[in-house]
C-alpha cells in the first residue's frame, strides 16, 4: 500500500487525542453528508448546507464525571469551515484554531478546512479546563492554515459590529439569522456565496446582506425575484421605507447583490451601497 | 400562479398587533369557538424530585398520566379512560424517543404500557420503539398508537416534538426537512400512522429551551419543569409546549425573542394540513397539579 493512501476518516480521526486528563476516549466514528442524521439529530442539515465532506466523532468518557465529545467536521474548504463557524457566534474567544467560541460547555473552532466542537455533556471547572484543552491539542494537530471567504473582506469596516458576521450559501440559512421571505426571493443555493452582518450607527441598527453568483445575469435575476417580492411598493426607487419606519434598498454590482435592511434613512441605505461598491 | 411570499415585512406589519414570537406568522383569525368545540388539552405538573435519567420517580409518573388521562376524557376511571382508547385486541405501538440527551424516559414508556396492558391488551401485542419502527413487526401491523416524546428546541423544526416524532415512519426522514419541516404533518396521512393515534403525550420533564452546537443540547438550556401535556389532538398538544418553551426564553432571555427558526410546522399543521388544531383561543387547557412555575 502506498504512503498517502491514508483514508481519509483516518487521517481526520487522528487530529484527535487518545485521552485528555482523567478522560479516556472510545473508538472514533465517521460519518458523510448522507449517513450525518444517524449521528446528530437537528443540526445535521445545517452542516450539509456547508457543504460538509467528513465527521470524525469521539466520545470521552471518565466514570463519575460528566461525557465530553468531539466531532471533527472536514468542511472541504477553509470558506466553509469559516462559515459554519460562523453560525453560532454566542460565547467568549477562547483564542484556539482561527476564530474560536466557547459557552456553557461548548467550545467551537475553525481552523483550516476543519470545524472543531468539543462539548461536555455538562459543563464543570475540570470540564471547562478538558474542553479547552483538547480544543488546543487538536488545534495544534492541524498543520495549516485557510483563508475565510473573500466575500467577508468587501464587508465596509465603518460601523461593522464585531462578531455579527456570517459566511452562508443558502436561504433556510439565511432565515435562520435573519428572516427574510419563506420562499428563497433572493435566488440563494449551493453554487452562491453570501455574507451577512450588522452595522451600528445613529440610525440604529442595521444589517448588511452581500450575495455573490455565478454570472452577473443571476444576479440581475435575483435582485428582480427581490424587488418583486420584497420592494413591490418601491415606484421605481432603489429604497423603500418598512413597516417598522426602517429603510431596506437593493443594488446589483455586477455579480454581486447588496442588500441593505433596517437602516435608519435611505440615505444611509445609499451610504452604506456604495461604500460595498467601493470595495468590490 | 403560486401564492406571494410572506416576507419579513408581513411580520412588521403583524407586529403592531401582537409581537412577533417563534411561532407567529401572520395570522389567520377565526371566530372564537364555544368551550365545547375547543380541543382539550392537558397539562399536569408534579414537584418530586427527578432522577438521574431526567424523569420523577416511576410511581410518580405513572399518576401524572393517570391523572392527565382521566382529565383529558372526563372518566374517572383510568382503566376505563384508557378502555376508551384502546380495544384488547389492538396492536399498540408506543412510539417513543430515543434521543441521547432528553428521551421519553423508561419512566414514561412503562406508565402507558401498563396502562396498554390494563386496557386488555396482551404484553407481545405491545411494541416500544423510536429509530427502529419501519422494522418493528409490531408496528407494522399495528392497530394503535400512542406518540410519546420530549419537548426541545430543534436546528431546523424550531421545536421537535409530538408532530415531528413520526419523522421516523418515513425511509428517509432527510426528505421532510425542507422549509424548516414545513410539512411535517403530511406525515400523519402515510397509510402506517393514518387514524391510529389515540393518545400523545408531550414530555415536559426537562425541555431544552435553545440549541447550541452540533448535538443541539447543552444543560444550561434546560429546566425542570416536571410536567407532562396530553391531548389527543398531536397539534394541540405542541401548540401548548411551544408556549411553554417561548415563555420559558423570555423568562430567561429577559425579551421576546424568538426561536431562531420559526417552527411553522406545528401552525401548518392545522392551517395547512387540518391535522389539528394550534391556536391557543381554540384550546382548552386544563392545569392540574403543581402550578409553581408553570408559565403559561
Amino acid at each position: 500500500m502506498c504512503a498517502q493512501a491514508v483514508p481519509p476518516a483516518q487521517r481526520l480521526a487522528s487530529l484527535i487525542p487518545a485521552a485528555v486528563g482523567p478522560w479516556l476516549s472510545e473508538a472514533e466514528e465517521t460519518y458523510g453528508p448522507e449517513s450525518i442524521f444517524e449521528y446528530i439529530d437537528g443540526a445535521g442539515e445545517v452542516y450539509r448546507a456547508y457543504a460538509m465532506r467528513l465527521l470524525a466523532a469521539r466520545r470521552f468518557h471518565k466514570d463519575g464525571r460528566p461525557d465530553i465529545v468531539v466531532d471533527v467536521f472536514d468542511m472541504g474548504s477553509s470558506a466553509d469551515a469559516y462559515g459554519v463557524f460562523t453560525h453560532d457566534l454566542d460565547g467568549e474567544d477562547a483564542a484556539i484554531g482561527q476564530g474560536s467560541t466557547y459557552k456553557a460547555g461548548l467550545l467551537g473552532f475553525w481552523k483550516d478546512r476543519y470545524f472543531v466542537s468539543v462539548t461536555a455533556e455538562a459543563e464543570t471547572p475540570e470540564t471547562r479546563a478538558a474542553v479547552l484543552e483538547l480544543g488546543r491539542e487538536i488545534a495544534a494537530a492541524i498543520p495549516g492554515r485557510g483563508e475565510p471567504p473573500g466575500l467577508v473582506g468587501r464587508l465596509p469596516r465603518e460601523g461593522l459590529e464585531a462578531g455579527t458576521v456570517r459566511f452562508f450559501h443558502t436561504a433556510p440559512i439565511l432565515n435562520y439569522f435573519f428572516f427574510v421571505a419563506d420562499e428563497n426571493i433572493l435566488l440563494l443555493g449551493p453554487e452562491t456565496d453570501a455574507v451577512l452582518a450588522e452595522y451600528g450607527g445613529p440610525g440604529g441598527r442595521s444589517r448588511l446582506l452581500l450575495v455573490s453568483y455565478p454570472q452577473a445575469d443571476g444576479a440581475a435575476r435575483a435582485a428582480g425575484s427581490f424587488r418583486r417580492a420584497y420592494l413591490r411598493d418601491a415606484a421605481g426607487e432603489e429604497a423603500v421605507r418598512t413597516e417598522n419606519g426602517k429603510w431596506t434598498a437593493v443594488r446589483t454590482m455586477g455579480r454581486t447583490v447588496a442588500v441593505v435592511f433596517d437602516a435608519g434613512s435611505a440615505a444611509e441605505a445609499a451610504a452604506r451601497l456604495a461604500a460595498v461598491e467601493k470595495r468590490l | 400562479m403560486s401564492r406571494r411570499p410572506i416576507t419579513r415585512r408581513d411580520f412588521l406589519k403583524a407586529a403592531a398587533v401582537a409581537p412577533l414570537a417563534g411561532a407567529a406568522l401572520p395570522a389567520l383569525s377565526r371566530p372564537s369557538p364555544a368551550a365545547a368545540d375547543k380541543v382539550r388539552v392537558v397539562l399536569v405538573r408534579d414537584p418530586s424530585p427527578l432522577g438521574p435519567g431526567g424523569a420523577p420517580p416511576a410511581e410518580v409518573v405513572q399518576r401524572m398520566l393517570d391523572d392527565g388521562v382521566r382529565a383529558l376524557l372526563g372518566e374517572k376511571d383510568v382503566v376505563k379512560a384508557w378502555k376508551s382508547l384502546i380495544r384488547p385486541e389492538d396492536i399498540v405501538g408506543i412510539k417513543t424517543n430515543a434521543w441521547r440527551y432528553i428521551p421519553t424516559t423508561a419512566e414514561v414508556e412503562g406508565a402507558i404500557k401498563r396502562r396498554v396492558m390494563d386496557a386488555g391488551v396482551a404484553e407481545d401485542r405491545i411494541g416500544i420503539d423510536d429509530r427502529g419502527v419501519l422494522r418493528n413487526p409490531v408496528f407494522q401491523n399495528a392497530t394503535a398508537l400512542v406518540n410519546a416524546r420530549p419537548m426541545r428546541s430543534h436546528y431546523w423544526a424550531g421545536v421537535g416534538s409530538l408532530i415531528k416524532n413520526y419523522i421516523m415512519f418515513t425511509p428517509q426522514p432527510s426528505d421532510w426537512h425542507g422549509d424548516s419541516c414545513a410539512d411535517l404533518a403530511k406525515i400523519w396521512d402515510l397509510p402506517i400512522v393514518k387514524g391510529k393515534t389515540r393518545l400523545n403525550v408531550l414530555v415536559m420533564f426537562t425541555p431544552l429551551f435553545q440549541s447550541v452546537g452540533p448535538h443541539n443540547y447543552a444543560k444550561e438550556y434546560t429546566w425542570e419543569y416536571k410536567g407532562l401535556i396530553l391531548s389527543r389532538d398531536p397539534v394541540a398538544a405542541d401548540a401548548t409546549g411551544l408556549r411553554v418553551i417561548q415563555a420559558k426564553r423570555k423568562a430567561y432571555f429577559g425579551d421576546d425573542r424568538p426561536l431562531p427558526v420559526t417552527p411553522h410546522h406545528i401552525r401548518l399543521a392545522d392551517t395547512r394540513h387540518g391535522l389539528g388544531t394550534s391556536d391557543p383561543g381554540r384550546i382548552e387547557l386544563v392545569k392540574i397539579g403543581w402550578a409553581e412555575g408553570a408559565l403559561i
